[in-house]
């Protein structure tokens, strides 16, 4: 187990490895870099009038985030600057050169909360409905309700997080019924509030995010729920149990425990699509969180930012994965974590 | 195969993809011949490639063609709905749908069928491509891999773990952001992101499949390595590859469509999901048709590929 767990982990960092670099050399294909899109705000504020005068700004700005050689002002390649970035990050310097790590830090501890907020609410919504659906409709397979819980997680497969969010913005958030708030994670002048109505207005302002947040888990925690319920229903021993005159209600509950130990590997396969769902819904109800973040440091070209997003984002994904392979031992005794 | 092939589902695919190909030829405000002084000029053709052509003249092709006299010698063949989906009409800002324009008209008066048959030459082009692009990497690193374990194995398979553990919009986002905007990059992206699909069916099917008894008596009869793979093995996946193909057509639209709707990705003509966005703003005045019809197109184009993909898993092969 020990040594599973380790060469597990072991493995992951490798992966860790190969998303640091694809991100990296991605990132590096860029037309235009930082300072050259600095340079140009600087420009339209007034300032660097003449072409001589933005090279020189342009040339200080790159030595600044260390895009060039210092001594040779040659531009570096890939590899040498992947190489900085990893010397600096093995050492959780993620911020990049020539910026204030305390301003860097800061900008993500705000954006992290937000998102894990989000996250594990749309978490909870996903498993606290779906298991339940899904375990309901699985130990009444081909029944009416079974059907139209298939043809129901079917039409909302169907319908992508962007247009979920427009529809429900529409129908909710002002154009129609103008019941709940569009943007933003509290009411204007909220601070002066006591404490519980804070929270409220919160939980308020979070309904339409995490609804479209959890619809997508949602539909993949009760399809696969219902079709692990349903083959343990269908599989002897479940007819076995039947025929020894077990109640029914007592064969479903050992049928759930049969048909619930995978769930758990689910956790590893939602938190990508959790992962990539924030970045929408946290664009389209103006919500602060890391998806958000990741979207402006792409705009202004801000690699340390996005290297250290998707390094953060990675990191939980792949502990995620091991965590769920090590839950589904712990649930279905028949798994052995072999070798 | 056979249920998807003989049902009606069937003919509707053919007529999305077949819409959104032949788009510039069934809606638009060129001509698709014309004649003009006893020199044949065909606009719809180069507009096909990108490249508009100046009307004749001062005028627009749709101003000569609206004045154009019946007995004259000049003529002209307009496509089917002759409207383009760039061409403003200021008299109808906004217009819900009427019997001159089904669909209504957008806040710039461009009319929406139009704008819907070249959003679904978006859709098909750049998720064909993509899919296609996509599918053919895969189930080449898919044989390679599940062809016998080994080195070529394990590094398909850690490559395809790199990819598994990617946000997949985060990395849509700022690869477009840092690859530029044009659609052959987007192409290229989202292949990037589905080879992923295909490598995991073909390798999984080609370890199982491995091991009956056909395999042996083949090899027994000395068929070589690849005419085994190719001609006995990968035939028998074309179902599993037609469902992931299905899969990663759904998401190569969504993500096309996420990209456009936040104001990202290629600037095309048009695309369902600006058109969505432009909808969502125009909504609370009251303009329904802006966002019901494109919202309409993607969910019956995903919602078919889904249906498409699930006849085709209920089918052994």
């Amino acid at each position: 187990m020990t040594r599973w767990l380790l060469l597990r982990l072991l493995w992951a960092l490798v992966t860790l490895f190969g998303i640091t670099v694809v991100t990296f050399v991605v990132l590096d294909r860029a037309p235009v870099d930082r300072a050259e899109l600095e340079a140009e705000a600087r420009a339209q504020n007034g300032a660097l009038t003449d072409l001589a005068s933005r090279d020189a700004a342009i040339l200080r700005l790159r030595v600044n985030y260390g895009l060039v050689d210092p001594t040779t002002l040659a531009p570096l390649p890939v590899w040498r600057r992947y190489a900085n970035w990893l010397d600096n990050a093995l050492a959780l310097r993620f911020a990049g050169p020539g910026e204030d790590p305390a301003a860097f830090w800061r900008r993500l501890g705000r954006a992290l909360p937000v998102t894990l907020l989000l996250g594990s609410l749309a978490l909870l919504v996903a498993f606290g409905l779906g298991v339940p659906l899904g375990a309901w409709a699985g130990t009444r397979a081909g029944s009416r309700g079974d059907r139209l819980l298939s043809h129901g997680t079917f039409v909302l497969a169907g319908v992508p997080e962007f247009l979920l969010a427009t529809l429900l913005l529409l129908a909710f958030g002002g154009a129609w019924l103008q019941w709940l708030p569009s943007s933003g994670l509290h009411s204007r002048d909220a601070a002066a509030w006591p404490w519980w109505q804070r929270q409220l207005d919160l939980a308020w302002h979070l309904v339409l995010p995490v609804a479209v947040l959890a619809t997508g888990p949602l539909v993949m925690v009760a399809r696969f729920v219902r079709d692990a319920v349903a083959r343990a229903a269908a599989a002897p021993f479940a007819a076995n149990l039947a025929a020894l005159g077990l109640e029914p209600a007592v064969v479903r509950r050992r049928l759930l425990r049969n048909g619930l130990a995978p769930v758990a590997t689910l956790v590893g396969v939602l938190l990508p699509v959790l992962v990539g769902g924030s970045v929408l819904v946290e664009r389209v109800f103006a919500l602060d969180g890391l998806g958000q973040l990741a979207f402006a440091a792409v705009q202004q070209q801000d690699q340390a930012m996005v290297m250290a997003i998707v390094v953060l984002m990675a990191v939980v994904t792949l502990l995620a994965m091991v965590l769920s392979d090590l839950l589904h031992a712990v649930f279905d005794p028949r798994v052995r974590l072999a070798r | 195969m056979k249920r998807w092939r003989s049902g009606w589902l069937r003919w509707a695919a053919v007529l999305f993809v077949t819409t959104g190909l032949l788009a510039p030829f069934l809606a638009n405000d060129v001509p698709l011949v014309a004649r003009i002084g006893g020199t044949w000029r065909f606009p719809a053709v180069a507009d096909c490639f990108g490249v508009p052509t100046a009307g004749p003249g001062d005028l627009s092709w749709k101003q000569w063609w609206s004045r154009l006299s019946p007995d004259g010698d000049d003529f002209a063949w307009m496509p089917p709905w002759p409207y383009g989906p760039q061409e403003t009409d200021p008299e109808r800002r906004a217009a819900p749908p009427s019997w001159s324009h089904p669909l209504g008209n957008d806040d710039t008066g461009r009319d929406v069928l139009a704008r819907i048959v070249h959003g679904a030459g978006t859709a098909v082009r750049i998720g064909g491509a993509a899919v296609l692009l996509a599918g053919a990497v895969g189930t080449l690193l898919g044989l390679l891999a599940g062809r016998r374990r080994g080195v070529v194995d394990f590094l398909v398979l850690r490559l395809l773990e790199v990819f598994l553990c990617f946000p997949s919009l985060l990395f849509v986002l700022f690869a477009t952001a840092f690859f530029g905007t044009s659609s052959g990059a987007l192409v290229l992206v989202l292949a990037s992101l589905l080879w992923t699909g295909f490598t995991r069916v073909v390798r999984g099917e080609l370890l199982s499949l491995r091991e009956r008894d056909f395999v042996l008596v083949a090899r027994g009869l000395g068929v070589g390595e690849w005419r085994l793979v190719l001609r006995h093995l990968l035939p028998q996946l074309r179902s599993q590859i037609g469902v992931t193909a299905a899969f990663a057509f759904a998401a190569a639209v969504i993500a096309e469509s996420t990209l456009t709707f936040l104001g990202l990705g290629p600037q095309a003509p048009s695309s369902w999901g600006a058109m969505l966005q432009q909808g969502k703003q125009m909504a609370p005045l009251g303009a329904w048709h802006l966002w019901l019809f494109p919202a309409l197109a993607i969910v019956l184009v995903v919602g078919g590929c889904h249906t498409i993909a699930d006849r085709l898993r209920n089918r052994p092969a």
